[in-house]
């Protein structure tokens, strides 16, 4: 179904949907896009051309999570409330929506779905805002998404100047807006030029053609080293990432708490063994395996790359590593095929 | 290329094809506008991405520590980057004779955070002419001037030309005021205790513990950092509130004595935290206390790695000296 | 004044108190409200240790430990000198006060001194009221956003 919001009416919905659920938007403190509370008479920010900062991950699987407490003295276990109240989250882009769902299929698998990731899910609808001007930094239609994009989302929202044309897509998207007037043929229309110059905007960061295969044949090329060289092994990339999800279990012993933290392979004691033995012993071997595991990895897993090309990894490396430019230049790189005699 | 590059380049090119060097470090041209990134040329025909520039924000130094000390590397320095390398040469991380040292009197680094704030995310490109930053972007062209773009570091900067390297490229620029850092300490410590904590709390909040501070770090080399020290767990890991404040209070008390003040740790932050506040008050009470300016030789030891008698008879305003 | 007993910390190098008597007093009778943590020489203390005392709610951190030329370990408390100082005055710049963090270098001769060190410090940081600036060390946060 599809609807039209004015923009000045867009207060009113909000207020609205504040009393059945928390809304978060993006605005702006210290100076950046952030997800937060939104209250009503806040400024939502969402005609910059670029994401938020911090990624809406974050909703989903906290940077640090509490998974259980303990108390040693009477050997108990207490496990947290996962009584997570409902949650809209109102203008997250496209290539975040679709990073959740392809997050989805890590976490909320049908044979071993993870109840810290569930609960929050279950409660959270993405009304998501469409990219009329993609920034610069952003690739997403390099690696199969769209600034319009729909995985995700309950519903999605283009930006027509004076109004907003909604499509919805799910029945909760579609409860939210469905005392909305309806958009007529002229909205369809202009959201469909608006997404046509948004999508003429974005030129193709690289071609995917062959690329998992290439990536497998080039394992063993000096080019990771050549990259390694500036990558300064911080987790700036990882953290910042919409799709990273690596994890590690800590127990907190001054606090008795067993806390679930992200974790970056960008570091080395990431994949340290306790006998010392680290399989990515240099930074050639773990920025090989983020290309890798983004480009070529997850296509065994989910048949969809791992990446969507929201750009913040370009945007914020400290060194100016971009990621696009390692897959032109990887794509470049000749494979040297072993036949076996 | 600008003249400056130029001879940068005419400079690495003689080292590389007289064998002189293993590798030359400097900057090359950047894949995303903004972005310059640092270069490692070992063959004179790379050198054609050579750059120096106003956006090259990193401390070379902190590649330093990535080579064995046989390698004979020849580095771009400014002023932060040559004391950089004069305070790994005191904890002996190098060999002086195995470094060429191409020095290169410093206008300050641009920061880009501040460009874009200005003229918006799409920049494609950025051309320094003096005293003026022209920024081309996707939808405008903006002329802006350089005092208001650079990095806070280099607005306070000491010593913008390189002390000890082997040749000078470019003009020696003026030395800077050390009151400027003076007085940003001083302004700090003129709030009251709680203000003061407040304002450590709000800058550590946002941290993601993504380490590029320390990555950057040229002093930063351990291989086992406090934080990841699991027997006894002294630090949280996590994004907790006593996790971040003891990231940020023990890396700063870290870099006592050994920092420069170069602020690439700043320029790293993903979050735009502001950390130079707590190292630049370490160092100027090393210098205060003991007379100790990191980074202007390559023998005088930091005041914690030395130990002396005459220290009896410090610190007896707490307890009494007996 | 507070009417709950001051949390403190006690570094106590393990030689700087010569009298059995006194060390006896430490190891046995000391008031609930007081940690000790015994070290063999103030040279051993990291500032992490006096962090993390912080970080668990001590009003007080006394390090206590051995005159200059009297270390059994000849340099430890130099070391500690002047780490351990630079560390309360860089604790006092965040926001935890200096007077918190309090040095007792010992002499041989020294009898009771501890206990009358210790006093005078509860008198100090009652006067101060507790420490409420970097006491953080609480659970994480079991969701929501990080903002």
């Amino acid at each position: 179904m599809t609807y039209r919001l004015p923009k000045k009416d867009l207060d009113q919905t909000l207020r609205g949907w504040a009393n059945q659920a928390e809304v978060f938007a993006p605005q702006k403190r210290e100076g950046y896009a952030q997800f937060l509370p939104w209250e009503a008479g806040n400024e939502v920010l969402l005609d910059e051309p670029h994401n938020t900062r911090f990624p809406p991950k974050a909703f989903f699987l906290p940077q640090a999570e509490t998974l259980l407490t303990y108390n040693r003295k009477l050997s108990q276990l207490e496990m947290p409330d996962l009584q997570i109240s409902p949650r809209i989250i109102f203008g997250i882009r496209p290539c975040d929506a679709r990073a959740v769902a392809l997050l989805d299929t890590v976490f909320a698998t049908a044979e071993n779905p993870d109840p810290y990731w569930q609960a929050r899910r279950e409660q959270t609808i993405l009304i998501g805002m469409g990219c009329n001007q993609p920034a610069t930094t952003c690739f997403c239609t390099s690696v199969g998404s769209s600034p319009f994009d729909h995985a995700g989302l309950d519903a999605l929202l283009t930006d027509l100047g004076e109004a907003y044309f909604v499509e919805t897509f799910t029945e909760r998207g579609e409860a939210l807006f469905a005392n909305l007037a309806s958009a007529d043929v002229n909205d369809a229309e202009q959201a469909g030029n608006v997404q046509q110059q948004a999508l003429a905007l974005l030129e193709p960061a690289f071609t995917t053609d062959n690329l998992k295969d290439h990536l497998d044949q080039i394992f063993d090329s000096s080019l990771w080293s050549e990259f390694a060289q500036s990558c300064l092994g911080c987790g700036i990339c990882t953290f910042l990432c919409p799709t990273c999800f690596c994890f590690d279990i800590v127990d907190e012993a001054q606090r008795d708490e067993r806390v679930r933290n992200w974790d970056t392979c960008m570091l080395r004691v990431y994949s340290l063994e306790a006998s010392g033995h680290n399989p990515r012993p240099s930074r050639a071997e773990r920025t090989r395996q983020r290309l890798m595991h983004k480009f070529s990895y997850w296509l065994e897993h989910a048949d969809q790359f791992g990446c969507t090309g929201c750009g913040r990894c370009v945007r914020y490396c400290p060194v100016g590593l971009d990621i696009r430019a390692m897959i032109r230049k990887a794509a470049a790189t000749p494979s040297e095929v072993v036949h076996a005699n | 290329m600008t003249e400056l590059e130029t001879k940068i380049r005419a400079e690495a090119e003689r080292l590389l094809s007289e064998h002189l060097v293993d590798v030359v470090i400097a900057f090359r041209k950047e894949d995303a506008p903004l972005h310059p990134q640092p270069g490692f040329f070992t063959r004179a025909e790379e050198l054609e991405s050579l750059a120096y520039n106003g956006l090259c924000a990193n401390n070379l130094a902190n590649y330093l520590t990535r080579y064995p000390q046989e390698t004979r590397i020849g580095m771009v320095v400014r002023g932060c980057e040559n004391r950089s390398v004069n305070a790994l040469l005191v904890e002996k991380q190098h060999t002086r004779e195995n470094l060429v040292l191409i020095g290169v009197p410093c206008e300050g680094i641009l920061d880009w955070r501040r460009i874009v704030a200005l003229t918006g995310e799409n920049v494609l490109s950025v051309e320094e002419k003096g005293e003026s930053v022209c920024v081309h972007t996707r939808e405008n062209t903006f002329a802006l001037s350089r005092v208001e773009l650079l990095h806070p570091s280099c607005q306070r900067c000491l010593h913008p030309n390189p002390i000890s390297a082997d040749f000078l490229i470019g003009d020696p620029k003026p030395e800077g005021d050390p009151h400027l850092m003076r007085l940003r300490i001083a302004e700090l410590e003129a709030l009251t205790p709680a203000e003061r904590n407040a304002w450590f709390k709000h800058e550590a909040e946002r941290c993601i513990r993504c380490y590029a501070c320390r990555e950057a770090c040229p002093m930063c080399y351990c291989t086992e950092c406090f934080v990841d020290h699991t027997e006894p767990r002294w630090t949280d890991s996590g994004v907790t509130p006593a996790g971040m404040q003891a990231w940020h209070i023990i890396r700063a008390f870290h870099q006592s004595g050994r920092c420069t003040s170069c602020g690439a740790c700043e320029r790293a932050c993903p979050m735009d935290i502001q950390m130079t506040y707590l190292t630049d008050k370490l160092n100027l009470d090393m210098i205060d206390a003991y007379q100790f300016e990191v980074g202007m030789d390559t023998t005088t030891q930091p005041p914690f790695a030395t130990l002396t008698l005459d220290d009896k008879n410090r610190f007896i305003t707490q307890g009494k000296q007996s | 004044m507070s009417t709950t007993p001051m949390k403190i910390a006690l570094f106590q190098c393990r030689w700087c108190l010569y009298s059995p008597e006194d060390q006896a007093w430490v190891d046995n009778d000391l008031p609930e409200n007081i940690h000790l943590v015994k070290v063999p020489c103030t040279g051993r203390i990291d500032p992490l240790f006096i962090l993390n005392a912080v970080q668990g709610g001590a009003d007080g951190v006394m390090i206590s430990g051995c005159l200059p030329e009297k270390c059994h370990f000849k340099e430890g408390n130099l070391a500690a000198r002047r780490q351990l100082f630079e560390f309360s005055q860089f604790l006092d710049y965040i926001g935890y006060a200096q007077d918190r963090v309090r040095f007792v270098w010992l002499d041989l001769q020294d009898r009771g001194r501890i206990q009358q060190e210790l006093a005078a410090f509860e008198r100090t940081l009652e006067a101060l009221g507790p420490a409420q600036t970097l006491a953080t060390r609480t659970p994480a946060p079991t969701g929501g956003t990080h903002d």
